[in-house]
């Protein structure tokens, strides 16, 4: 490959050469634990990042280090570690930077597990959280403190679908010397990619839209190598001496990979939440048609807000790409080509309606994830917050007549039909109740 | 480790191990808007294996301070000044590019201080064109950009890497914009002025390797093999397939090329 390639070349050739013993042109899926060493003095060279190489699969493999480079090539980052899952990424970033008594400013609006790993999981080993409304910047500025080491929040939130202002939150999170953490799983580096807008690390979960077809699960933590480490003295993790690699100073030996490399000698070394080859081959196979499925999400979803829009048994519709989303304006300008795939609306009857709705779809399917090729429906108020009361769910930003709809790929005849009877089925429930 | 030279506070890079000065030193000397991460992989390599590497940052570039130096001259002047500092005798000197150049003239101005020279994707002479230096002067990212671009070979282009899972371009940006705004156009402006090195490789009177990628653009292949004739090299190390960052690039072969060489001066 020669030459500055575009993002759907990118998709499918980044961060593989075909071998010169076997020329496989796909990416081979190299199944193994460990790796053999020429001699001795290679092993410690390994051992030292003095040569690129593998060593055992915890820390890296062939195949995940092809995805983890297409990831890169992607995003626009300088580095990445591809891990078991997106919570583990989340939690490898984290802990590449935090220690007892550092503090992180976090968006309020954003999945459940994310919440609760600051608020319970990180708490009860002294690191602290301050929760602010992720498209309230004024609010993020204040709540940044002496010990914070990091913002985080999610460009689509979960599932409330507030849109963070990136290029807004990363002035103020590099004014105040604090890398902006983003997670981009609901918007992919096709829609909007937020290195480029004034972030520092991208996380995704690799088990929605990259891979698109809800058959492994992954996660990424990306380094756009654009945050100076050494302007302050807030990060010692990656500026003094680091334990686990003969006291080298992470920022003085490598620079803007500092923080990527801390992660894989420090989160893949000590908690070792790897990705199987397995999954990292099918993953590649994912992000192979990765702008052709977001295309036609994106076209998809339009027409499924219009379906929406004109139906009589929808109380409400929230998406960033609707005017009157409170958040649209910052949508369309970070995100031209569309604001994600999942909608929330209101099926008026209430919980009993929604899930009646639930029920009734055959078509789409009734499960926990999102961002599947197939068209994905869930009612918070009959599932995942079943035992919560109404006032609990509306702070959460949920409502017990919510469904939330992953768009998928579908013909888009077949899914309006799916929805229409089911819309009657709910109707009928609500006109019941 | 941190000294101080002319008022400006100087980073070396010694590869992560103490630093002897009266040890066998290498000094590795980067090209024109890099700094001792365009090493990266050859420092602890080295350090690792009994040598005592130094990879300064010129002023201005990397973690030094100070404004950027503006001739070649000036520049092999202050990388033996360094020397002085640190108490360093003599070393074995490689230029990267315009490190080559310096490095060169470091041979000619103060031969007794350089006991070998290895120059790895260099010339005698790296004229610029006045494009780049113009887009260096005024729109210092565009240049970046595109020196990024040329310089790197298939591998980086492909995103491929030796080292799991990182990005040789995105990297090299990064790399080159920590520098201070200025210093790659004060580089390529003393790239484009030095004319002397045919006379710098004519007085040499050490010995002399020449590390070349068969695909690079910057410093193309034809121009490396003459440079390699006129500092004596017969049997210069071409590396296929390979652009002109070298070092990080195709760092097995550097390194092979490289420890061959020191270990047949020693």
């Amino acid at each position: 490959m020669t030459g500055d390639f575009k993002f759907d070349t990118l998709s499918l050739h980044a961060g593989h050469s075909p071998d010169s013993r076997h020329g496989s042109r796909a990416v081979p899926i190299h199944q193994t634990t460990s790796y053999v060493f020429q001699d001795s003095e290679h092993a410690a060279a390994l051992f030292n990042l003095e040569v690129g190489g593998h060593i055992y699969s915890r820390i890296s493999n062939p195949t995940v280090a092809v995805l983890e480079q297409r990831l890169c090539a992607l995003e626009g980052g300088i580095g990445a570690v591809a891990t078991s899952s997106g919570m583990s990424a989340l939690f490898l970033t984290v802990l590449a930077l935090c220690s007892q008594g550092d503090h992180i400013v976090s968006s309020s609006q954003m999945y459940g597990a994310n919440i609760n790993l600051f608020q319970h999981t990180l708490s009860r080993y002294g690191i602290t959280t301050t929760f602010v409304a992720p498209n309230d910047p004024e609010a993020i500025a204040e709540a940044i403190q002496p010990n914070t080491k990091m913002v985080f929040g999610e460009v689509i939130g979960n599932p409330g679908m507030d849109v963070m202002d990136v290029p807004a939150v990363g002035k103020i999170a590099a004014d105040a010397g604090v890398p902006l953490v983003i997670d981009a799983t609901f918007n992919t580096p096709w829609l909007m990619k937020p290195l480029e807008q004034g972030a520092n690390i991208v996380i995704h979960s690799l088990t929605k839209w990259i891979g698109g077809h809800g058959v492994a699960l992954g996660g990424v933590v990306i380094d756009g190598g654009n945050f100076d480490w050494g302007q302050n003295d807030r990060f010692p993790t990656l500026t003094e001496p680091h334990f686990g690699f003969q006291g080298v100073n992470l920022y003085e030996e490598f620079g803007p990979a500092a923080f990527i490399t801390r992660v894989r000698t420090e989160g893949m070394y000590n908690i070792g939440p790897s990705l199987s080859p397995t999954n990292a081959f099918h993953l590649i196979q994912g992000i192979e048609t990765l702008g052709l499925r977001m295309e036609r999400h994106m076209t998809n979803t339009q027409k499924m807000l219009e379906f929406l829009q004109g139906h009589e048994a929808i109380s409400w519709i929230k998406h960033p790409s609707l005017p009157d989303h409170p958040d649209h304006e910052v949508a369309k300008r970070l995100m031209p080509k569309g604001a994600g795939s999942i909608i929330g609306c209101g099926i008026k009857g209430g919980r009993d309606a929604g899930r009646a709705f639930i029920e009734s779809v055959s078509v789409a399917s009734h499960l926990a994830n999102v961002g599947d090729a197939k068209t994905l429906v869930i009612h918070p108020g009959s599932t995942t917050h079943s035992h919560i009361t109404p006032e609990a769910m509306q702070a959460a930003g949920l409502s017990d007549d919510m469904i939330r709809i992953s768009v998928g790929l579908e013909d888009f005849d077949d899914l309006k039909a799916d929805f229409t009877q089911a819309l009657k089925k709910a109707s009928k429930v609500g006109e019941s109740t | 480790m941190k000294t101080t030279l002319n008022t400006a506070e100087v980073f070396a890079s010694t590869g992560g191990r103490e630093f002897n000065a009266s040890g066998d030193v290498i000094m590795f000397v980067h090209g024109s808007g890099q700094s001792h991460l365009g090493y990266m992989l050859q420092g602890r390599y080295f350090a690792n294996r009994g040598w005592d590497v130094l990879v300064p940052d010129m002023p201005a570039h990397g973690l030094s301070g100070g404004a950027p130096l503006t001739s070649i001259e000036d520049m092999a002047d202050w990388h033996v000044a360094l020397m002085d500092q640190l108490g360093v005798k003599s070393a074995h000197v490689v230029g990267h590019s315009q490190g080559g150049l310096i490095a060169l003239e470091m041979a000619r101005r103060s031969g007794d201080r350089v006991r070998g020279l290895s120059l790895v994707g260099c010339a005698l002479a790296i004229p610029v064109n006045d494009m780049l230096l113009g887009l260096a002067r005024d729109k210092e990212p565009a240049a970046i950009n595109a020196m990024v671009d040329w310089g790197h070979g298939p591998v980086g282009h492909a995103h491929d890497h030796t080292m799991p899972g990182q990005s040789h371009l995105y990297y090299g940006r990064q790399l080159m914009e920590a520098n201070e705004t200025g210093a790659l156009f004060a580089d390529l402006s003393a790239c484009a002025a030095y004319s002397t090195g045919a006379d710098a490789a004519a007085a040499l009177s050490c010995p002399a390797q020449a590390i070349l990628g068969q695909r690079d653009k910057m410093t193309p292949l034809k121009f490396g093999l003459q440079m390699a004739k006129a500092i004596g090299d017969e049997t210069p190390t071409v590396i296929p397939n390979a652009g002109h960052m070298l070092p990080n690039e195709h760092p097995v072969e550097v390194n092979r090329a490289l420890r061959t060489f020191f270990e047949a001066q020693k």
